[in-house]
């Protein structure tokens, strides 16, 4: 319901917020300068700053304005996530596979995450740094079964190499165009008492909603 | 970069954010406390009857409004303020109440102001009311200049616009809450209707809805911005003497990638400290944005000279922390609240301005519990800074106070240097004596040692031995030659 600020024609743009979250030093930054800017580690970036980055997309003929929101990783503003990650329609967790804490870190964020905003948010949990699968310290067995426990897709990439990245944002994009359609849908034919679906972190109190978790969100 | 030894622990409890009503989710200042979901419930039953209110009040004064519109046009907007005039009358008592206190308020605590040219855009001084009717008059006629080419659009949205004003005038006694849900939800409503029923283009839309905020808000300011119903007041005394307290914090305690010793640098972190002071100066929501987006650039801007790559969120979030450590804005509190409660929410959820918005109520977080951990400090440390007891060693005039003069800072600045210059000089010269004294003591060294090694072995030449001429006179030959060279000998 936070996308695309109303209206219901089939040309209407979607905005998504997204949050990048994750340790310190695991590739964040890098993640997103490659994305956006296809630079890595350059010296000559042009652009001002990597913490709030937009990409302009057209999947299947729906426009979506993707706003992604770089958190800050230190451990001392670890408590200032739920001022970052309120209303954020898809959050990206990103570990590093040659980093076995990065990837606990990564559960946390899970849970507290999907406590706060329930199943509307799309989870992400990325492995980055494959270039370094020599070092790996994270087993790919163990991320995938927990990525699909807690209804979450599980991507690798290398912002070094340009590998995965445009398949986990397209990815993520679709699966949340899916949830703001099932949430109109949700909301009914008629927009006019909208006023009580508008604002905020909204809590769906839908039951069978709320059940279908896990399920509708790994189909995407 | 941030380094793996700086990271600590959680420092905010994460109680404190978590739902009034427990829940489990995660409450909101906004919602007092409460979840959406809890708030909504305690605020449904009241809402439900102030929305039958409000539409009997609209219907009654739907045809009033065309009235005035209509006239309005002809008479290029000068309409809207008489119909306003009768509010004027009804709050005049209220009015002066508020503004002693904004007075008193701002005389005890406002901080000056580095740049001269604050002092000028600042909102709250003895003549407000004169210039904020001119203020709003001027808004008035752009709103109906501006909505003029919408035609029938622009016809509903203003009366709509007169209607929400009427409404926000009725609500003044209820809790801010009410009137944030209120205005929160004529926003959405408005928006919606001129996508489905007027068919504008998302832009378009977007173009309007800053127009009517603007305009809705100029008018409600004076009764929405840290109102007395609530202790927004108050908090932000708390935050502006916490603020002071710690004025012995250092960029270096919290990793600022800044170094303000480049002139351009520093040149920035003083432009940056003036935008998010002037950010009170200003009445619609989307001004005081945009004051936190120009400062976040001119963050960026000093990071980027220092460190030659883009900021990231690691990068940013400390320095504007620092940034509003420096600055002490004026009532931070309540301009926080009133943009959350005010400001047309497309704008707060997802766009650049939401996302500085969103690190500024970060910054004020992380400043109200900040502790000893959160600066890489000792408990003692920590402490002893707070009391006053010591202030940390400063590389430079670090620990001035927030208001000092930029020119008597420069002046100590520029004093350490010259203090430093003499202490060098010192060095030099007392190193240029030690050099002469070594040569000295050298010479004198070396003299003695030729002495002691003359007297060990003394130069003694002997007189050449007799037997070298018996040699010559084996040849008989000889005598036609000059006689032998006789050895002489010279006095030493
Ligand atoms: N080999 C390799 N190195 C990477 C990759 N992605 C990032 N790095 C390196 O990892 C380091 C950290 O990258 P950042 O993008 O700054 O990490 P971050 O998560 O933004 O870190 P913080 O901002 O401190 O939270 C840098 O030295 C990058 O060059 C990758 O895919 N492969
Ligand atoms: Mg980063
Ligand atoms: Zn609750």
């Amino acid at each position: 319901m936070a996308a695309g600020g109303g209206g219901t024609g089939t040309n209407k743009t979607y905005s998504f917020k997204v949050v990048l979250l994750g340790e310190g030093c695991v590739g964040k930054t890098s993640l997103v300068l490659r994305y956006c800017e296809n630079k890595f580690n350059d010296k000559h970036i042009t652009t001002l700053q990597a913490s709030f980055l937009t990409k302009k997309l057209n999947i299947g003929g729906k426009r979506v304005n993707l706003a992604i929101w770089d958190t800050a990783g230190q451990e001392r503003f670890h408590a200032l996530g739920p001022i970052y990650y309120r209303d954020s329609n898809g959050a990206i967790l990103v570990y590093d596979i040659t980093d076995e804490d990065s990837f606990q870190k990564v559960k946390n964020w899970v849970k507290e995450l999907r406590k706060m905003l329930g199943n509307e948010i799309s989870l992400c949990i990325v492995g980055n740094k494959i270039d370094l699968e020599k070092d790996r310290h994270v087993s790919v067995q163990e991320t995938e079964t927990y990525a699909e426990s807690v209804g979450a897709k599980h991507y690798h990439t290398s912002a070094k190499q340009n590998k995965g990245i445009e398949e986990l944002f397209l990815d993520l994009c679709k699966r949340m165009i899916e949830n703001a359609q099932a949430d109109e849908r949700a909301k009914g034919n008629g927009s006019s008492q909208s006023a009580t679906a508008r604002r905020g972190v909204q809590i769906i109190d839908d039951e069978a909603q709320v059940q279908s978790s896990g399920g509708c969100c790994t189909s995407g | 970069m941030s380094l793996k030894s700086e990271r600590r622990g959680i420092h905010v409890d994460q109680s404190d954010l978590l739902c009034k009503k427990g829940c489990g989710y995660y409450g909101n200042p906004t919602w007092q406390g409460f979840c959406s979901k809890c708030w909504r419930e305690e605020y449904q039953k009241g809402r439900q009857k102030q929305i039958q209110e409000d539409r009997e009040l609209a219907e009654r004064l739907q045809r009033e409004e065309e009235e005035a519109y209509a006239s309005s046009q002809g008479a290029q907007g000068t309409q809207p303020s008489l119909t306003f005039s009768k509010f004027e009358e009804k709050k005049t008592n209220e009015k002066t109440r508020k503004v002693t206190t904004v007075k008193k308020f701002f005389s005890a605590s406002s901080r000056t102001v580095p740049k001269k040219e604050n002092q000028e855009t600042k909102a709250p001084s003895p003549s407000i009311n004169r210039q904020v009717s001119i203020e709003t008059e001027q808004v008035s006629k752009e709103f109906i200049e501006f909505l003029k080419p919408c035609q029938k659009a622009g016809h509903d949205v203003y009366k709509q616009c007169k209607i929400c004003l009427e409404a926000m005038q009725q609500k003044r006694e209820a809790s801010i809450e009410e009137q944030s849900e209120y205005v929160q939800d004529f926003y959405h409503n408005t928006a919606e209707k001129l996508q489905l029923r007027w068919k504008m283009p998302s832009e378009k839309v977007e173009d309007v809805m800053d127009h009517i905020e603007k305009f809705i808000m100029t008018r409600s300011y004076k009764h929405v911005f840290c109102p007395e119903t609530t202790d927004d007041e108050k908090k932000d005394l708390t935050v502006q003497r916490r603020i002071r307290a710690l004025h012995w914090v250092t960029s270096q305690m919290l990793c600022v990638p800044v170094n303000e010793d480049i002139p351009e640098v520093s040149d920035m972190v003083v432009k940056a400290i003036t935008d998010i002071i002037e950010m009170d100066s200003k009445r619609v929501p989307r001004d005081k944005l945009a004051c936190i987006t120009r400062c976040s650039k001119h963050i960026f801007n000093a990071i980027k000279i220092t460190k030659n790559e883009p900021a990231s969120a690691d990068d940013f979030l400390p320095t504007l922390i620092y940034i509003v450590l420096k600055a002490n804005p004026p009532r931070l509190q309540s301009n926080i609240q009133y943009i959350t409660r005010f400001c047309n929410p497309s704008r707060l959820m997802t766009g650049e301005d939401g996302y500085y918005f969103t690190n500024l109520c970060c910054a004020m977080a992380f400043i109200e519990k900040l502790d000893a951990q959160s600066l890489n400090l000792s408990q003692e440390e920590f402490d002893r800074y707070m009391s006053g007891q010591s202030s940390p060693k400063k590389q430079d005039a670090e620990n001035w106070p927030p208001d000092a003069c930029l020119g008597v800072k420069q002046m100590y600045k520029n004093l350490d240097l010259l203090s430093q210059l003499n202490e060098r000089q010192e060095r030099i010269v007392h190193e240029a004596r030690k050099l002469e004294k070594d040569l000295i003591d050298w010479t004198d060294g070396v003299t003695k040692e030729v002495q002691d090694i003359v007297e060990k072995y003394p130069l003694d030449i002997k007189p050449k031995p007799q037997p070298l001429a018996a040699i010559d006179s084996e040849n008989v030959e000889n005598d036609k030659l000059p006689p032998p060279l006789q050895p002489q000998v010279y006095a030493g």
